[in-house]
């Protein structure tokens, strides 16, 4: 693994930033979370006080404790927004619930629905009675036998009154009650202030009926009677002055509502049934995902509690449930979280029971969008997320810039010292980065600390050859100057055997020594050369009519061109060279071989080549021939070799500006030695 | 009377081998080990002839003062150094110290007696009136075998004893090529190829000072040198 890699590993730990602001958004989330329960609570709970001290603006009837029961025939009048059109038709009441059925004795089916505006109450009744049986026009209410529908009202001042709707033709109606007339006869007579709308389908038929608030008090019973005989549906229990109550919003009681809460709160009064008496106010949910940006959305993937286990806001549109409404009705303050129905949004629901006399009779309800707490925290998140992030990513970018400035400084330092030793033998001593003061450029000293101590070391062993053939020369002089003076003082012929063997063996170890100081005394007379003009070619044909007589054994060809090639050099160094290439091909050459000396004049240099058939020499070894003290030789000979034969090679080629190159023959059955000399 | 030869050398044992060798040859012969000690002996008495090791014990070029001083004391006394290493034979030539010749030790000891007694020789003959008869004429070169001199268009050369032989060798025969074997046994010396070149290369240089067209000493690559006219 890399060190951009690694150090890029370290710098994306950062990213436990961002994790810890979500941890810390989350704990921010739960905490105003619970603020904002507590006041909510505190503000249902201070509503609360401030109604149960004037009962009279809640309840329809304070001194009525007894819970409502629609099975008893008690009405919830729905608070209506529009005043409806006296049409037969509930779609413009607005409202989300439908009608209930009325018990029914017989086969006859209806439904009601109560609400009322401002001044007015409607009653909306659907009966299922196909057949339409109209009131006869001299109507006689004992008798006749039509389709009607019975209306007790109890005035304000607690006096009964009883209608009946009926009609010959569906259309606009008025309220008819039967009156004695002065004939003390029942007769229908038209009540012009109750005004309804009879609206006849093919099912049976609609009646909506619109009856001044004025003339209304608490209770109201209502009975669907079939013309034809088939029952009736409803409640009629005026006698007993049981059920029939109709539960409205208490006037004023929204206005009163509306002063203690806010804009987004939306403020509910129920009675112990959860029915709704006031309402003021209205939440502003957002949805889930429109109305927000996209980025904040993708945040609160990661950090957003977990909402889906939040129950549903069962929002009807005259009753509240939930266990903060059911919490408060038992008497104690309470909150709830919800999901608004359709939008998902987060809801926070707040209860306080309202108590008067000791005794819960309702509860305030106090609602509020959740989201705002959302956007309060993603608006923290996301300036948090965003600064960590950004944090992150400049941590990022300057370990990854740190890094690869270290990996290519490393880099420079690797290729350095992968070349620090050329392919020439030669060792370069300077590294890169050894001027910084950390810990690569102490890497980068320690190299260049081994490496002159390496080169010190190749010195040594360059120089070596010289200094021994040096320093062995006067103890051998002194053995063979002893020989000397031995045989000139008379041997014996029985030991002059000794004598000639010691001096052949003073005489191998002269050869030995001359061979080790071949390159220095080469180096030596480099300094000294001189160059002039000459001819390369007739030096060459010379020099090969000399190695002839000199290497009888081998045959030499020589392949140069017919005219002169003048450069510009030491002929005595070229000779010397040739003299090594030569030597080394007869070495290598087989026993029936040949050698040739080949002379090819190029745009601006000679090419000097000596081949000869042999053995390949193995690749790895190419490129080392030339260096010093490079021996490859496995067989033994007579003569000694130190590896410097190729060597002063290199160094008269490159005195003359040029190169020596070493290959196999494409045949595969011979090697090339290759010098280049420039022409000047 | 028997020739006093003084041997300067710092290494006693090639020293002795040296003393006893020309000692074999009838010479009388002094040694020192060290400058000092040889000038005291040649400021009371001088020797007939000189060897001179160049390097003498912590003096590395001890040799070359001792043959100054040697010279100032007499200008006809044959000095012969003796030096260690190929690179000195440059220096001392070099330094034109008025040496007859220079040596490496790698010389053989018959070698050694042979030009210590050339030496001689040439100072007798010095003495002795012109002897036209040893004077070989190759065109502007005259040389004279028995004083070991050489003329250029009348000009002397100085040469060393060794310089002096291969020009000899190679004058006597024009248009012979004379490998360096055979220059070597001509010089009475056993050297290698590269020193025989430096030889080769110094002689030309000598003649070029006197004349700077001289072209008689030509190489021939992988062969050796021949004298042309």
């Amino acid at each position: 693994m890399s060190i951009r890699f690694q150090l890029l590993i370290i710098a994306l730990t950062t990213l436990v930033l961002p994790w810890a602001g979500c941890q810390y958004a989350r704990e921010l989330e739960t905490t105003l979370r619970v603020s904002q329960e507590n006041s909510l609570q505190a503000a249902a709970a201070t509503i609360a006080n401030a109604l149960s001290a004037q009962p009279q603006r809640v309840f329809r009837d304070v001194e009525d404790r007894e819970a409502f029961n629609a099975n008893q025939g008690d009405l919830y009048a729905f608070s209506l927004h529009n005043q409806p059109l006296l049409d037969g038709y509930r779609e413009d009441w607005d409202l989300a619930v439908g009608p209930k059925a009325l018990p029914t004795a017989g086969t006859l089916g209806a439904r009601l629905q109560a609400g009322f505006t401002e001044r007015y109450l409607f009653i909306y009744l659907e009966v299922d009675d196909p057949t339409f049986n109209p009131e006869p026009s001299d109507v006689h209410p004992e008798q006749d036998r039509f389709d009607r529908v019975n209306l007790t009202l109890q005035r304000p001042e607690g006096a009964l009154e009883s209608y009946f709707f009926a009609t010959g033709a569906p259309g606009l109606i008025e309220a008819q009650s039967v009156v004695k007339s002065d004939d003390g006869i029942d007769h229908a007579a038209l009540e012009p202030r109750i005004q309804a709308f009879w609206l006849q389908m093919s099912r049976g038929y609609h009646l909506e009926v619109r009856i001044p608030r004025s003339l209304m008090g608490p209770r109201l019973w209502v009975e669907a009677i079939d013309g034809a005989g088939g029952g009736k549906a409803g409640f009629m229990g005026a006698e007993t002055l049981r059920g029939g109550r109709v539960f409205l919003t208490t006037p004023g009681l929204n206005e009163l509502l509306a002063t203690f809460i806010g804009p987004g709160t939306r403020a509910t009064v129920i009675d112990t049934n959860g029915l709704k008496l006031g309402l003021a106010g209205s939440l502003t949910l957002n949805k889930e995902d429109d109305q927000r940006e996209a980025g904040g959305t993708w945040y609160r993937r990661f950090v957003a509690g977990d909402t889906s286990h939040w129950p549903l806001q069962v929002s009807a549109p005259d009753h509240i449930e939930g266990q903060s409404v059911a919490g408060a009705l038992a008497g104690h303050r309470s909150a709830e979280w919800l999901r608004a129905d359709p939008s998902q949004a987060s809801l926070l629901s707040a209860a306080a029971p309202l108590l008067v006399g000791g005794q819960t009779l309702g509860a305030v309800v106090l609602e509020q969008a959740g989201d705002q707490l959302l956007e309060l925290r993603d608006r923290a998140l996301i300036h948090l997320f965003n600064l960590t992030l950004l944090a992150t990513a400049l941590a990022v970018a300057i370990a990854f810039g740190v890094a690869t400035w270290i990996s290519v400084r490393i880099g420079r330092l690797r290729l350095a010292a992968d070349t620090a030793v050329t392919n020439d033998g030669r060792i370069r001593l300077d590294m890169p980065e050894s001027d910084r003061a950390d810990e690569i450029g102490a890497l980068s000293r320690g190299f260049e600390r081994l490496l002159a101590r390496l080169n010190e070391h190749t010195q040594y062993l360059r120089t070596l050859g010289g200094k021994l053939s040096h320093e062995l020369r006067t103890p051998l002089t002194i053995v063979r100057s002893s020989l000397d003076n031995l045989e000139s003082e008379g041997v014996r012929a029985d030991q002059r055997g000794y004598v000639t063997r010691a001096r052949e063996g003073v005489l191998r170890l002269q050869s030995i020594l001359s061979a080790l100081g071949a390159a220095s005394r080469v180096e030596e007379s480099i300094k000294q050369a001189e160059r002039v003009n000459f001819d390369l070619n007739d030096l060459l044909q010379s020099a090969v009519a000399g190695y002839r007589d000199g290497f009888r054994a081998a045959r030499i060809e020589i392949d140069a061109p017919p005219d002169a090639c003048f450069m510009h050099g030491a002929p005595d160094l070229i000779v010397q060279m040739l003299d090594k290439l030569v030597e080394n091909a007869v070495d290598f050459c087989t026993a029936s071989g040949t050698i040739t000396v080949r002379l090819t004049r190029a745009l601006s240099n000679y090419e000097l080549a000596v081949s000869n058939d042999g053995p390949p020499i193995p690749p790895g070894m190419l490129n080392r021939l030339f260096e010093s003290l490079f021996e490859h030789r496995q067989g033994v000979d007579d003569k000694p070799h130190f590896g410097l034969g190729l060597y002063i090679v290199r160094l008269i080629a490159e005195f003359h500006g040029g190169a020596v190159l070493a290959a196999n023959r494409s045949d595969g059955d011979g090697a090339i030695f290759t010098a280049i000399l420039p022409l000047i | 009377m028997r020739k006093q030869i003084a041997i300067v050398e710092d290494e006693p044992a090639l020293r002795e081998n040296y003393a006893a060798a020309l000692a074999r040859q009838g010479y009388q012969i002094k040694t020192y080990g060290n400058r000092r000690s040889a000038m005291q002996a040649f400021d009371t008495h001088l020797p007939d002839l000189a060897i001179i090791d160049i390097s003498l014990e912590d003096e590395a070029e001890g040799g070359f003062d001792l043959c100054r001083d040697l010279r100032a004391l007499s200008a006809e006394i044959p000095i012969i150094f003796l030096t260690a290493r190929d690179s000195e034979l440059d220096a001392v030539s070099g330094l034109r110290l008025g040496a007859d010749d220079f040596l490496t030790k790698d010389v053989s000891l018959p070698h050694l007696a042979a030009r210590v007694a050339a030496l001689f020789r040439r100072i007798d003959a010095l003495r002795r009136p012109d002897n036209a008869a040893q004077v070989v004429r190759r065109g502007a070169l005259s040389i004279d075998g028995e004083k070991m001199q050489a003329t250029w268009n009348g000009a002397p050369v100085v040469l060393s004893l060794t310089e002096f032989w291969i020009v000899h060798a190679l004058a006597r025969n024009p248009g012979h090529v004379k490998n360096r074997q055979q220059l070597m046994d001509a010089a009475n010396v056993v050297l290698d190829d590269n020193t025989i070149t430096s030889h080769v290369k110094r002689v030309r240089r000598k003649f070029q000072q006197i004349d700077s067209a001289f072209d008689a000493i030509q190489t021939v690559y992988g062969m050796g040198y021949r004298w042309v006219e």
